[in-house]
């Protein structure tokens, strides 16, 4: 990067917030995912207006500039493509304000979601939005990819708690949207346009989120089952009866093997499918509701239900699930997560056809996912340093996208495209609604400068 | 780099999930301070992308080894082994630093020497100590003013504890023999803590040897000079391997992690036989002695601070706890917020990145003040040394003791 640039850059955050050694850009070369593409410069702003600046320097001298929160992203999502700018809003990390009235929270969007979880949850609120990397991701690429989790069946994902948002948008201006009310329609709803742009379409420095109040009891459930098709019936049967459990989370045979072999809990090597169900609520509610989904269960034959209620064996059950990420990369060190995701109904046959894939590539494809919402994250293992497989892979993940698309389903349910599923993208959305994504895009960034080449 | 390491580096899915439990990305928020930053530049200097160089050699001494990392990663990616070994390479690669090359070289040369001499580390002692610093340069070298680089040395007795001792409390007919692995933070920082720890043993009819020894070569390790680590510990194996005892004693943390990694330098039966017979002082008062202590009430609240070198050991979180809590009622345990992140001692570290270091160790300074403490116990000498600094820096006198102090102090 041109020396005036990084001089100017310097006079706007401090020098010590400019990085353009080369060993420490490496380390903004990647996100979760195995794509790479090195940055001419980073640069870690502290403020709103700083973002504005650098946003209006890149506009003026045409400098790509890619945003990143905590680089947890599953889509490539905040690489950089051939040098440009990459933008690290981490500094800005503060919970501003928790209106227990309003029940509603602002943040900066470096703000690490776990923690919005424990500031909230500690004056008795709840904010819904759980995605399983919480620890890590920010508030804002949470909004950036309008981010899902296991608690998205009952509370929706992260669009559905957006009140309102401070962005900058691509030629380096201030622009708020939204506000502090659930209700608001004035104009376009641009917080919602914002909300899933993947950094597309403007830095978002301030967020606004609805709030809602602390579930008072919850209840688990880790039931077996010795086929596929119980399991999915007991989901079927558990929503027409009216329970929406707040997880709902499948385990098929594959990963259930690989679990056991790992961590010893005593899982069925021969069982099909595991179903793990958290209710919440009130006592009284909670209580209702896990009678509904024994019986349930029991209706659909499982082979085993075990239920627990206090926090230590509630956390006994999830161990299952927990254990999963860490035994399935035994088999194979690179771990492609897929999020492909169908309408509930079609769950069977998605597993089904996963399992087909599977064996017509030669790839290990256990499942495990959100079974409440169709989220079922099709997980390939394989070993990146086989160029061979690695081929293979990709010609799976083709067929993985055509399969829940044939069924209703979407390419993505949470991770976003990036630039790992571009290529499909016409699949769903056909030129029409590729070319009303550009349009949009190019009227907003005329010069193209904010996160080029993802999406399309 | 070995093929378990190319192993182990092929595993990271750079999820990102070390961010949240690094002292040091907490700190700085930067990349190239957490494991997954280091492993892509690990990747980097494997596929000849990267070659050694200054930069390089920063990052990676930017680590406090302290293996939380390790600890939480979903996809077991041991990282600071990896560090570890990325350290070794750097010195083939690029020799040692100077600085360390100094003190390593003068311990070994002086531990040799000594060794036949009958003494011990003569180099660590006030006059030597300051003439090798003065005379390598070492202090105008670190990043540090004059008067933090002083505040920071450790003082140093004028008499060794082992100097003072005879080797050997011959009991008539003892519960257990044990050999006494004293460390040289104890040997020549804390000689209190190796007589608190003989004055329990005593008490409890455990008969106590402590044999010649040298450092336990972790200084060495951890900077990636593997062969003078080695000398260290074959050195200290051939002293221990022949004693008739049950166990090999230690009190700092760190000596018996570096004891229980010997088998990875040596693959020998020696090493591992050694290795078994390693025990925490902790651990051996709780498990092996079952200790019943006898205390009068003083209601002295007490809080804990994990070291990383024990906590991941067997028993190593709960045997200090469990032994803090047979002293009541004369000290009250009382669990501290954040009691097992790390105190940014490790090893030099404190020295050769003093501010980071110091910005580790305010949150463990905020837990205590908020435990409301009036003692802090540990279970390792460089831990205590670092706690010791960072809370008189912030103007605070609670004392910081390690845990067979307090025992000690229960014994009248
Ligand atoms: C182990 C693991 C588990 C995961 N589980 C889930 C899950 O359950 N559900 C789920 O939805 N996702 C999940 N993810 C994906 C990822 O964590 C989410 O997409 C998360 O929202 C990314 O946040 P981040 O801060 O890491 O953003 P980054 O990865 O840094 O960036 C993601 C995108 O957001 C943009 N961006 C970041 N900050 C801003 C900003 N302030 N303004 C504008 N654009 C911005 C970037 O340009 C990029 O396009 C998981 C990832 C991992 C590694
Ligand atoms: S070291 Fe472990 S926690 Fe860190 S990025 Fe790699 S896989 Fe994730
Ligand atoms: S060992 Fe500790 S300091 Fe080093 S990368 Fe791991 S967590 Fe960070």
């Amino acid at each position: 990067m041109n020396e005036h640039i990084i001089k100017k850059l310097q006079n706007i955050v401090g020098k010590q917030y400019v990085i353009t050694k080369a060993e420490e850009m490496i380390c903004y070369s990647y996100d979760g995912t195995f794509q790479r593409g090195l940055p001419a410069g980073v640069v870690f702003p502290a403020t709103t207006r700083e973002v504005a600046e650098i946003i209006g320097l890149a506009n003026t001298e045409k400098i790509p500039v890619f945003p990143r929160g905590s680089g947890t992203g599953l889509s490539g999502g905040s690489i950089p493509q051939n040098g440009g700018l990459v933008l690290v809003l981490n500094r800005m990390n503060k919970i501003k304000e928790i209106s227990k009235e309003d029940l509603l929270a602002v943040v900066e969007p470096g703000v690490i979601t776990g923690d919005l979880h424990q500031a909230v949850e500690n004056i008795g609120l709840f904010y819904p939005p759980d995605p399983a990397s919480l620890k890590t991701c920010t508030m804002g690429g949470n909004i950036a990819e309008n981010a899902g989790g296991p608690r998205a069946f009952k509370y929706g994902v992260t669009s559905d708690y957006v009140l309102g948002l401070e962005v900058i948008t691509p030629t380096g201006e201030i622009m708020r949207t939204g506000g502090r009310t659930v209700k608001n329609v004035t104009g376009y709803d641009l917080k919602r346009l914002m909300t899933g742009s993947e950094g597309t379409l403007g830095v978002v420095t301030e967020i606004t989120v609805r709030l809602v109040p602390k579930p008072k009891d919850k209840k688990t459930a880790l039931v077996i089952f010795d086929s596929l098709d119980s399991a999915a019936s007991t989901v079927a049967a558990i929503v027409t009866e009216g329970v929406i459990p707040a997880t709902l989370e499948l385990m098929d045979k594959l990963t259930i093997q690989c679990v056991e072999k790992n961590a010893r809990l005593g899982l069925p090597l021969d069982a099909e499918a595991i179903l793990l169900m958290e209710v919440d609520g009130s006592t009284v509610q909670v209580n209702e509701d896990i009678g509904i989904i024994e019986d349930i269960c029991k209706r659909n034959k499982c082979r085993k239900i075990e239920i627990a209620s206090t926090l230590e064996d509630r956390e006994k059950l999830w161990k299952a699930r927990r254990a999963v990420s860490s035994a399935i990369v035994q088999l194979k060190p690179t771990k492609i997560s897929e999020d492909a995701t169908v309408p509930r109904s079609k769950i069977p046959e998605m597993v089904r056809r996963l399992q087909e894939i599977s064996k017509k590539y030669n790839i290990h494809l256990p499942v495990f996912g959100h079974a409440g919402d169709g989220n079922l994250h099709p997980n390939i293992i394989a070993d990146k340093s086989d160029p061979e497989e690695m081929e293979r892979v990709e010609k799976a993940v083709g067929e993985i996208f055509k399969a829940a698309l044939d069924l209703g389903g979407t390419l993505s349910g949470e991770h976003g495209i990036g630039v790992m599923k571009k290529p499909y993208l016409k699949w769903e959305m056909g030129e029409v609604g590729l070319s009303y994504l550009k349009a949009i895009k190019n009227a907003v960034d005329p010069n193209n400068i904010l996160n080029p080449g993802k999406i399309f | 780099m070995g093929d378990n390491c190319k192993d182990i580096l092929n595993k990271c899915s750079r999820c990102g999930g070390c961010q949240a439990h690094c002292p040091l990305y907490s700190e700085t928020g930067r990349e190239s301070f957490v494991a997954r930053g280091k492993i892509e530049l690990l990747e980097n200097l494997q596929s000849g992308n990267l070659d050694w160089n200054d930069s390089l050699a920063e990052i990676f001494s930017t680590c406090l080894l302290c293996g939380s990392c390790t600890e939480n990663c979903p996809n077991g990616v041991r990282a600071d082994k990896l560090i570890m070994s990325a350290r070794k390479d750097l010195v083939t690669a690029r020799g040692l630093p100077i600085i360390k090359r100094n003190i390593f070289q003068h311990l070994l040369k002086y531990n040799g020497r000594l060794n036949k001499a009958g003494r011990l580390l003569s180099v660590y002692q006030k006059s030597g100590l300051q003439k090798l610093m003065r005379a390598s340069g070492i202090l105008n070298m670190l990043p540090l003013d004059l008067g933090k680089k002083e505040s920071l040395l450790p003082q140093i007795v004028s008499k060794s504890f082992r100097e003072n001792l005879p080797g050997l409390n011959k009991l008539s007919n003892p519960r257990f023999k044990v050999a006494y692995f004293t460390g040289c933070v104890t040997n020549l920082v804390k000689p209190q803590v190796g007589y608190s720890l003989l004055k329990v043993l005593g008490a409890n009819n455990v008969e106590v040897v402590i044999p010649e020894q040298f450092c336990c070569g972790i200084p060495a390790i951890a900077s990636g000079d593997i062969e003078t680590g080695r000398f260290l510990a074959e050195e200290n194996i051939k002293q221990f391997v022949n004693l008739e005892v049950d166990y090999v004693i230690m009190d700092c943390a760190t000596c018996l992690s570096t004891w229980l990694k010997y088998p990875e330098l040596f693959a020998n039966k020696e090493a591992f036989d050694l290795a078994k017979k390693v025990i925490d002082i902790n651990r051996f008062l709780v498990e092996i002695l079952d200790i019943k202590i006898f205390s009068k009430e003083l209601g002295i609240k007490v809080t804990y601070h994990d070291p990383c070198h024990l906590k991941r050991t067997p028993s190593g979180r709960s045997s200090p706890r469990e032994l803090l809590k047979r002293l009541s009622p004369s000290y009250e345990f009382e669990e501290m917020e954040v009691s097992d992140r790390c105190c940014g001692s490790a090893g030099s570290f404190n020295l050769t990145h003093y501010d980071l270091s110091q910005n580790v160790a305010q949150h463990k300074v905020k837990a205590i003040l908020k435990s409301q403490a009036n003692v802090v116990a540990s279970s390792c000498p460089s831990c205590i040394m670092q706690l010791e600094h960072s809370l008189k820096k912030k103007n605070l006198d609670t004392p910081v003791k390690h845990t067979i102090e307090l025992v000690a102090d229960c014994h009248q």
